[in-house]
């Protein structure tokens, strides 16, 4: 019986989850261009990245990454700060390769979802533009949904931050970013929030970006 | 036949050739290790500011971090990065605590990072009182020339998976550390030099205790 009211609860609680409803202005017309935090060319970016996680644990790497927006390639890197490489994966249309994986990042789904997290922050949605609107609290949204039936809102607030909402095909967030508006630099600081089994916060401070040249890009990635 | 038992002989003699050479290089070796450790016993403390950079092939150029370290024997450590990434390592009595910060204040790291950095701050230890062949994960070679270099392989294949080798640089004259090379593969590796090396000046006991 117990149990069953638990599934019971489980399922109430499910069913409330639902996208943010989006509504136009109030003249009922939508006249704004789609926040765009995501890099227009080749880029190399090097992050402080504090993780926060369950029972107030902190801890500190450092994350590079590099993005070539037209192939939707990254090519990414987790060190400590005493310089051991724990983790180093890149990602393309043709698929995934991770070259070094030590614990905590030793399973495939964890390198997994973080590539699709690295993607989320730097690449813009693959899925098409589906609704344009505005938020109840009048942020300005543009939600695409991806071909796996996820949902990707952009918005950008009434202080000028942008964020980005990943929610599953039912509407639950899976992952929350918030670009700090502190900065020229967009990626200056950056906020992740993942609610899943395992819920984590990621606060990224930029440590470098430089523009990738043609000639050092080859050199960087293909040999 | 007869080129089968050729080919037989040439193993063998290459297998003795290699077996007498080795050990007349670990009769050398031990004798080297063992003046280093003469040497090194004199060092009571030490303190030097580091630089760090790290090479990996998807950088264009290395990234560089600094700090400083405290060592007081026989196991008392303080490594602090002061950039680019704020954080510290305190090791007493075996005892190794990481400290990041987060907040605008030093927290604790209780995420599991300072039980990896104990096995490595052991090992470092090791090297600065001239213990560079007392570890069993790795086999330790040395080079004499213009500087001391000592070479560490990981003995176990596990190891060999993530570190292929440690190459310590000493300092000709006090046979300190002077620079440490981990090489992570044929494109990534972490060179660390030393700089302003003082030994054997008091240091207080609060640095290995206090993180602020």
């Amino acid at each position: 019986m117990k149990n069953f009211l638990c599934l019971l609860l489980m399922a109430f609680v499910m069913a409330c989850q639902s996208l943010p409803t989006i509504h136009p202005s109030g003249s009922g017309e939508i006249h704004f261009d789609c926040a765009d935090p995501f890099t227009k060319h080749p880029y190399r970016f090097v992050h402080a990245i504090e993780a926060r996680m369950p029972g107030d644990v902190r801890s500190s790497v450092i994350g590079i990454t590099l993005v070539e927006p037209a192939g939707r390639f990254i090519s990414c890197a987790i060190i400590t700060a005493e310089g051991m490489t724990l983790w180093e994966a890149e990602s393309s249309a043709s698929g995934t390769i991770i070259h070094r994986a030590l614990p905590p990042f030793d399973s495939a789904r964890v390198s997994q979802n973080m590539l699709e997290d690295i993607k989320l922050v730097f690449l813009p949605p693959q899925g098409q533009l589906y609704q344009k609107g505005y938020l109840s609290d009048e942020s300005k949204v543009c939600r695409y949904q991806e071909e796996n039936g996820d949902w990707v809102d952009v918005k950008e607030n009434k202080s000028g931050n942008v964020e980005i909402g990943l929610y599953s095909s039912s509407g639950a967030l899976k992952r929350q970013i918030l670009f700090k508006k502190i900065a020229k630099d967009i990626y200056q600081s950056i906020e992740l929030q993942a609610d899943a089994i395992f819920d984590y916060l990621l606060l990224m401070t930029l440590i470098d970006a430089q523009p990738i040249e043609q000639e050092s890009k080859v050199n960087a990635n293909i040999d | 036949m007869l080129k089968k038992n050729y080919v037989r002989l040439f193993v063998f003699a290459c297998l003795l050739g290699g077996l007498l050479l080795t050990a007349q290089n670990a009769v050398t070796a031990d004798t080297h290790f063992e003046k280093l450790r003469l040497e090194s016993a004199k060092i009571k403390t030490m303190q030097a500011d580091f630089t760090q950079k790290k090479f990996m092939k998807i950088l264009s150029r290395p990234l560089v971090s600094e700090g400083r370290f405290y060592y007081d024997a026989p196991d008392s450590f303080r490594w602090e990065y002061m950039t680019p990434l704020r954080s510290v390592v305190i090791s007493r009595s075996n005892k190794t605590r990481r400290f990041i910060y987060s907040d605008g204040k030093m927290v604790e790291d209780k995420s599991g990072g300072a039980q990896g950095m104990q096995i490595v701050l052991n090992d470092v230890s090791g090297w600065i009182s001239g213990r560079f062949d007392q570890n069993p994960s790795f086999n330790a070679s040395i080079t004499e020339g213009v500087n001391t270099t000592i070479t560490l392989t990981p003995a176990e294949k596990n190891m060999a998976g993530f570190i292929q080798k440690i190459e310590i640089v000493l300092s000709p004259k006090t046979a300190t550390v002077q620079s440490v090379k981990i090489i992570e593969d044929a494109n990534t590796f972490t060179h660390i030099e030393f700089h302003n090396v003082q030994t054997n000046k008091i240091i207080n006991p609060a640095v290995f205790q206090d993180v602020r």
